[in-house]
C-alpha cells in the first residue's frame, strides 16, 4: 500500500481541515532522517471538524486500520461525540488522527506549540522542534529514544547557527 | 602516486566536526551517520518531504509485505 503524505497533507488542507503535523513526518520536517511509514496529526474532535477528514478521504476507501474487521469510516453521531483517535488506511495510505499528544495535551495546547510551515500547495501547522522533543520523551520508546538523539542534534546545531 | 591522507579520508566516512556540541557528538558516538542531517538540514522542509517520500517508496518497492503497523 503506497503512503503519499504531502497527498494526503493535500486533501486535509483541501477539506480546511484543523490539524498540526506530529509525529514521524514531523520529525522529517525538522531534519529527522528516519523513514516513517504514516502520517500522524492531532486535531480537534469536533464534529465539525471529523466531519471534515470523513470529506477529505472519502473517496479514497478508509476504514478504521486497527480493528479486526477493518471497519469502514462512517460517523454517526454516537461514534463522533466519542470518539478520541482515528487510525485510519486510505488509498493515499495510512493517516492517524489523535486528539492529544502525550507530553503536551489536547489540540489547542500542541496548536499553542506549534509552527506554520509551507509546501509550494499546502500551508500546515507543525508541532516544534521543542514540543517534539517533549513529546517523544514523555512517550519513551526506544524509537522514539533514537529520535530524540537526533532532534537534540538539530535543535543544538540551529541554536549554534 | 595516490595521497595516503586522501585513501584514509575517502575510507573513514563521516567524522564528527571537532567543533560540534554534545548532543551532535552524542548523536555521532550512538553509531548515527550524521551527514544525514546536515544534507537535511540544508535543504527546505518540502525537500525533506520529497526526499522521505523517495526513501519511503524505495523501501516499500524493496519489500513490499513489509508490516508497516510493526515499523511504526
Amino acid at each position: 500500500m503506497p503512503q503519499n503524505d504531502k497527498a494526503l497533507l493535500a486533501r486535509l488542507s483541501e477539506h480546511r481541515v484543523e490539524f498540526v503535523i506530529i509525529g514521524g513526518v514531523c520529525g522529517v520536517l525538522h531534519g529527522v532522517p528516519l523513514v516513517t511509514f504514516d502520517l500522524d496529526v492531532c486535531c480537534p474532535f469536533t464534529p465539525e471538524n471529523l466531519r471534515r477528514v470523513e470529506s477529505a478521504v472519502k473517496d479514497l476507501h478508509p476504514y478504521h486500520r486497527l480493528t479486526p474487521d477493518k471497519l469502514p469510516l462512517a460517523f454517526s453521531n454516537e461514534l463522533l461525540a466519542r470518539l478520541r483517535n482515528l487510525y485510519l488506511q486510505t488509498d493515499l495510505g495510512k493517516l492517524d488522527c489523535l486528539s492529544e499528544v502525550t507530553g503536551i495535551g489536547d489540540y489547542q495546547a500542541v496548536l499553542k506549540c506549534s509552527v506554520p510551515h509551507k509546501t509550494s500547495h499546502v500551508e500546515f501547522n507543525v508541532l516544534s522542534l521543542d514540543a517534539l522533543i517533549i513529546a517523544k520523551e514523555a512517550v519513551g520508546r526506544e524509537r522514539d529514544l533514537a529520535a530524540i538523539k537526533f532532534l537534540r542534534a538539530i535543535k543544538e546545531r540551529i541554536e549554534r547557527s | 602516486m595516490l595521497d595516503e591522507a586522501l585513501i584514509e579520508q575517502l575510507n573513514r566516512g563521516y567524522v564528527c566536526p571537532p567543533d560540534a556540541g554534545p548532543a551532535w557528538r552524542a548523536a555521532c558516538d550512538y553509531g548515527f551517520d550524521m551527514s544525514l542531517v546536515e544534507d537535511a538540514l540544508s535543504q527546505t522542509p518540502e525537500e525533506r518531504l520529497d526526499e522521505h517520500q523517495r526513501a519511503l517508496d524505495m523501501l516499500l518497492m524493496l519489500n513490499p509485505n513489509i508490516n508497516t503497523d510493526a515499523a511504526e
